[in-house]
């Protein structure tokens, strides 16, 4: 799955700013505010990732045990599919 | 109108109507450089701005040629000074800025005025409505613009930019330091930026180099002199 296309991200002051370009911006005009990890998250599903990757990164980056990172990407990702910011979910 | 100077920055001002005309008089600039950027506005351009963004019918063409040029300037800023227009009602004290943003109607100016009450000639407005930052070596600098909101307040003049403050009505005056990431939901919409992609990375870039280097606080008010001695002395650090 990826992120679908028209979205900046950008480490604003210490912390992270997602927003909306060109065409995109007419359908979301606002801001996302993320934190380090769900930066990491997003910089890694802008490429495209799997959810197996994704927990990868984050066992790779952080001191995190399986569990907590493989929760943590289910969560960010229900986020992100919620708010229709990916493209190619897979169901399940 | 000869060359003007808005942000440090030399412009060609034509305008068609006199409204906007005198409103550049405190701007006018007759030093040696040539200007950047040349604009100008006649009954075409002023017709296609209502078009364009959708203005009432019944708008004056004088009030549309100012938004034109606000328009024109804003964008100029935002895709070459690394800075934009901006909300707020911004007053100088001690040789730095201390700027007030909310929501419209939420009452920067009525703050800002008393600041005024409270610090008489101490204070300066810089401007009461859209200023513009800009980062110059790394710093926040506000500059006064013709833009001065209905009460015409500000002038020609510049300062870094020491503090901002978010005003929030409320029953009990109260005021807290914030977090960047606190302050950035209300801040964002103030500020002026546009959709393509090189001048929104140009303002992301600038609202970086803004919210690093300033202290951001919320204060929670009504309209009284209490509410400007709290936001004074947290924002300064100096004692009345």
């Amino acid at each position: 799955m990826k992120i679908k296309s028209g979205y900046l991200i950008r480490e604003v002051a210490g912390t992270y700013l997602v927003v909306a370009v060109g065409k995109r911006a007419k359908e979301f005009g606002g801001m996302i505010n993320l934190n380090e990890t769900a930066a990491t998250l997003w910089k890694e599903l802008e490429k495209g990732a799997t959810e197996e990757e994704l927990t990868a990164r984050l066992l790779e980056e952080y001191e995190v045990d399986e569990k907590t990172a493989k929760d943590n990407v289910k969560d960010f990702i229900k986020k992100l599919s919620d708010a229709n910011l990916l493209t190619g979910v897979e169901n399940k | 109108m000869p060359k003007c100077k808005i942000a440090d920055v030399v412009f060609d001002l034509e305008p068609e109507y006199a409204y906007f005309n005198e409103r550049l008089t405190e701007f006018l600039y007759v030093g040696e450089e040539t200007p950047e950027y040349s604009v100008f506005s006649d009954d075409v351009s002023i017709e296609k701005e209502r078009k364009k963004y959708s203005l009432p019918e019944n708008l004056p063409a004088p009030l549309i040629e100012d938004l034109f040029f606000e328009r024109k300037v804003s964008d100029y800023i935002l895709e070459k000074k690394n800075g934009t227009l901006f909300h707020g009602s911004a007053i100088e004290y001690g040789g730095g800025a201390y700027v007030f943003t909310a929501r419209s109607g939420t009452g920067k100016s009525t703050h800002a005025g008393l600041w005024r009450e409270l610090l008489g000639d101490r204070v300066k407005m810089i401007n009461d409505d859209k200023p513009i930052v800009r980062i110059i070596d790394g710093k926040p600098v506000i500059y006064g613009t013709p833009w001065k909101g209905k009460h015409g307040l500000g002038g020609n003049i510049k300062a870094p930019v020491k503090a901002i403050c978010r005003l929030v009505q409320a029953k009990e005056n109260s005021i807290r330091e914030v977090s960047v990431k606190e302050f950035l939901p209300t801040f964002f919409v103030q500020c002026y930026h546009v959709e393509d992609r090189k001048r929104k990375e140009n303002f992301l870039e600038f609202l970086d180099g803004l919210l690093s280097g300033v202290k951001l606080f919320e204060l929670k008010c009504d309209i009284s002199k209490a509410a400007a001695e709290l936001s004074f002395t947290a924002m300064t650090g100096d004692k009345l």
